[in-house]
């Protein structure tokens, strides 16, 4: 059992070799100079935390992460309802549906939406043709845009754990209950949403924990007018070389991740095999 | 019967896992060609008593013999041993002929002895020409004879075998119980089989070692199992039993002397070698040995019947409240609620020892 | 549930139709976008024609992405798929307590901000002079596609009965020989899986290879980047194209040849 034990620690070590020297020692090297400050920022934590606009650009990635959050729940719930009641065929094909987004490089998803968000794109088009609009909205490097195609990004990452938890609802429990008399909100409120809880809460942490730390399609759809923290450290770094400032950013950034998860993880036990996907 | 294979020898074999002793310090030998059977519930210890031998165990204390060899410290790829699985534990992503060959293959034979080999080995287990069937499409009998194959081909000093009937539905396993009784005699290796049908130890076995809470409690033919149970244990779990309490008042020269307080009478009886006056025993009466019209009996009356084919069952309450089952050919009916007047055949009571 | 009031159950499927839609039908919208006439992109175009595909397939320097994208990806996959397995059957053999806090280990590079990732790696490569180079970039990327290959190895070892390694060695099987003729063959699906998950990713990825990217090692979607940020000619609809056909081929390949997973009706 001893030749067993040895076996497995030889197996799992290259892979926590690697990651301790190119994943582990970089970020710790990074946070180093969060502390240090450099010749032009001499205390980095404190020009952010000071700084207004700074405050305000990680409030607003919060308030960002949060919205997405919630309406990617909404659009997703019932996505996953509907997946869950399909079968033969048409599942697959929902299914790919909902995976196949996640294989495209976000990159090409964000260019998609700004070809389709333009002044002159195709949304704002047919919205004037059918009437309901009679000069383009804007929604492009705005909020609303980012949230748009923000909630496209994370819809798939949603449905799969929200997915595992609606289908390992035990039906009888639901026949039960209208065999009892419940009226079918009642045993939605009751039996079907309670039961279904884990897989929200799974994907509203997953969602979250994603859109704080999201670059590529707010900075896209968004541009300076909705900045964002990864944009911050992005620019920390691309325009000036603000090292100690862009660790700070980091840092604090980082911080949140794990002060989310912590706060969950003491609240809800996940289920089991909800993020291994 | 050509015997073949080794004798087995444990000795003061002992295997804990933290604070769960499953194996307590035992003994056992296993003469070579014999077909030993492991009897016992679970949590017995018969299962770790068998992976012991196999090597999948390494006892705590103790060696293990095969032959004259001693190979407590061999692990179990270099042990000559036949594992038969509960599950069979057959290779999905290789057919019959692969599977069956596989230990061949690991030792190095050369193509053309294996494929003769597997031919041989398959025809022994009556499944001649399986070779290149897939595993998915054999039925669970099949895929037990596979297993039974893929054991014997390597010609194991031990064949071991883990409740492989298990999966088996009722009719099938009384069919290959038989086989397997055919195949030992045909092949002749030293098998030890666990099993915790009782009857399936009965059918299959030379010799049975009854096993209770991590130790042997008695080895023995069937009819030593049967007639001269060493203790109150043995007496029920082999065969149908009557154990009614009973007072050791006296004890010489390996008969009793014993208050049956349920017969509301004492008694003379053959007392097994744990029986001692002051311990609490119990009396075996065997279903069959229950007289049902008996004069000067005692009284009681018939509360259930249960016709079994051939055989009538039947539930009698004694006028101490004492319920006891009598067991006899059908040829005449009996009546629920009758009252009758039980006896027994003295000659086949026993006193045993209760743990 | 049989009594759901029909107008519900209406509401509910339409929703996910449309949701359905919303999400796989924009991301279509690149593929008309790539046969504009103009060198500005209108959706839907003005005019169409290849002039695009023509630019990018002649192009030096997007041809130059694409090999070392794929350079990339390859080294990438090597890298993930060797650890990832080798750490896999590690973790298997572990004890729960040991295998959770390592299994939250590996997982760690999924929860940590990409962005963070990234300007870590670019800072220690610039220390030790390798920003730049291929190996830099495929590091990068071996660190977000490890997990994915634990994770879809673990599947595969899930579905391998402990047994037959104990039928096997008791056959008189070595640890090499039960490896490559028993858990290798179960495993096949798993690690196909992951090779493809690591491999996708390291194509799709932008943010890490933006940082560690130089002139002569620029990958597909760093030139789309830039070319998204500057130029803005229907060429990036052209090479967003293509990663679109690419991930498709691959999808499907991981469908059929890769890990059963729990995702069917039960």
């Amino acid at each position: 059992m001893r030749a067993k034990s040895l076996e497995a620690v030889l197996l799992v070590t290259p892979a926590l070799l690697f990651l301790v020297i190119w994943f582990v020692m970089p970020l710790a090297r990074l946070f180093s100079l969060a502390f240090v400050g450099d010749a032009t920022t001499p205390a980095p934590f404190g020009e952010l935390i000071a700084s207004e606009v700074y405050r305000h650009v990680f409030l607003r990635t919060l308030g960002i992460a949060a919205l997405v959050t919630i309406v990617t729940l909404l659009l997703s719930y019932p996505l996953s309802v509907f997946l869950s009641r399909l079968r033969g065929v048409r599942f697959f094909l929902a299914l790919y549906g909902v995976l196949l987004p996640l294989w495209i490089s976000v990159l090409v998803r964000t260019f998609s939406w700004m070809l389709l968000l333009e002044r002159n794109g195709p949304i704002n088009k047919a919205l004037a043709f059918v009437g309901l609009t009679d000069h383009p909205l804007p929604l492009l490097f705005n909020d609303t845009g980012v949230l748009i195609g923000m909630v496209h990004v994370m819809v798939p990452y949603a449905v799969i754990p929200l997915y595992a938890a609606i289908t390992r609802i035990d039906r009888r429990l639901l026949l039960a209950s209208d065999g009892l008399g419940a009226s079918p909100l009642f045993t939605f409120r009751k039996v079907y949403l309670p039961l279904s809880m884990p897989g929200i809460v799974a994907a509203a942490v997953f969602v979250f924990l994603l859109s704080l730390g999201f670059f590529v399609t707010p900075a896209l759809l968004g541009g300076s007018n909705a900045m964002t923290a990864p944009m911050l450290i992005a620019g920390f770094i691309s325009d000036r070389l603000a090292w100690s400032l862009a660790a700070a950013a980091s840092l604090i950034l980082l911080a949140s991740v794990l002060a989310l998860l912590w706060f969950v993880s003491r609240l809800v036990a996940l289920p089991q095999g909800t993020l291994v996907r | 019967m050509k015997a073949r294979g080794v004798g087995v020898r444990l000795v003061g074999i002992s295997k804990s896992y933290g604070s769960v002793v499953a194996l307590q310090p035992t003994d056992l030998a296993v003469e070579a060609g014999e077909f030993l059977t492991l009897l016992g519930p679970s949590g017995s210890g018969k299962t770790t008593m068998l992976n012991s031998i196999a090597g999948y165990v390494e006892p705590d204390r103790g060696s293990i013999l095969f032959g004259g060899t001693d190979v407590t410290t061999m692990p179990a790829r270099s042990r000559n041993v036949g594992m038969v699985f509960q599950n069979y534990a057959l290779f999905p992503h290789f057919d019959v002929f692969a599977n069956v060959g596989y230990g061949l293959r690991a030792r190095g034979v050369g193509k053309s002895e294996i494929a003769r080999r597997v031919a041989a080995a398959l025809a022994l287990v009556q499944l001649d020409g399986y070779g290149d069937r897939k595993i998915q499409q054999l039925s669970g009998g099949q895929q037990q004879r596979v297993a039974l194959a893929r054991a014997l081909v390597i010609e194991p000093d031990v064949l071991l075998m883990d409740e492989p009937l298990g999966a088996l539905d009722r009719q099938l396993r009384k069919t290959v119980q038989l086989e397997l009784r055919r195949l030992h005699e045909l092949h002749g290796r030293t098998t030890v089989y666990v099993t915790h049908d009782q009857e399936e130890a009965l059918i299959l076995s030379d010799r049975v070692a009854v096993m209770h809470e991590a130790r042997i409690v008695q080895v023995g033919t069937a009819a030593e199992l049967y007639t001269a149970p060493v203790d109150a244990f043995v007496a029920g779990f082999i065969g149908e039993s009557n154990l009614l309490p009973v007072r050791v008042l006296a004890l010489s020269a390996g008969v009793a002397r014993i208050e049956v307080p349920d017969l509301a009478r004492d008694l003379e009886v053959m007392a097994s070698p744990d029986v001692a006056i002051g311990r609490p025993a119990r009396l075996l009466l065997r279903p069959e040995h229950v007289v049902l019209d008996a004069a000067g009996g005692v009284p009681g009356s018939i509360d259930e019947i249960v016709y079994l084919g051939e055989i009538i069952s039947a539930r009698i309450t004694l006028a101490s409240g004492a319920q006891i089952w009598a067991r006899r050919l059908a040829n005449s009916p009996l009546e629920r609620g009758a009252s009758i007047r039980v006896g027994w055949a003295a000659q086949h009571l026993r006193v045993v020892a209760e743990r | 549930m049989n009594s759901t009031p029909l107008l519900v159950r209406v509401a509910i499927n339409c929703l996910a139709a449309i949701t359905l839609g919303f999400l796989v039908l924009p991301i279509l919208a690149v593929i008309p976008a790539s046969f504009n006439a103009a060198s500005f992109i209108t959706l839907p175009p003005a005019s169409v024609s290849l002039r695009w595909y023509r630019s990018f397939l002649l192009d030096g320097e997007w041809m130059m992405t694409l090999i070392n994208s794929a350079a990339v990806a390859s080294l990438t996959t090597a890298i993930a798929l060797l650890l990832g397995t080798s750490a896999a059957l590690g973790l298997q053999q572990l004890g729960e307590r040991a295998s959770f806090v390592l299994k939250g280990a590996f997982l760690a590079p999924l929860v940590v901000p990409v962005i963070v990732t990234a300007i870590a790696l670019y800072r220690s490569m610039i220390d030790i002079a390798m920003t730049g180079t291929i190996w830099a970039i495929a590091i990068g990327h071996a660190i977000l596609a490890l997990p994915l290959v634990i994770i879809m190895v673990g599947v595969s070892l899930r579905a391998v009965d402990p047994t037959w390694h104990l039928a096997a060695a008791g056959l008189g099987a070595g640890r090499w020989m039960i490896f490559r003729t028993i858990t290798l063959p179960n495993i096949l699906p798993g690690i196909i899986g992951g090779a493809v998950f690591a491999a996708m990713t390291s194509f799709d990825e932008v943010v890490i290879a933006v940082f560690l990217a130089g002139y002569e090692t620029k990958t597909l979607p760093v030139k789309m980047w830039e070319v998204i940020r500057i130029e803005f000619t229907p060429v990036a609809a052209v090479a967003a194209t293509f990663m679109i056909l690419l991930a498709m081929s691959l999808f499907l390949v991981v469908r059929t040849v890769g890990p059963r997973d729990v995702e069917r009706p039960s």
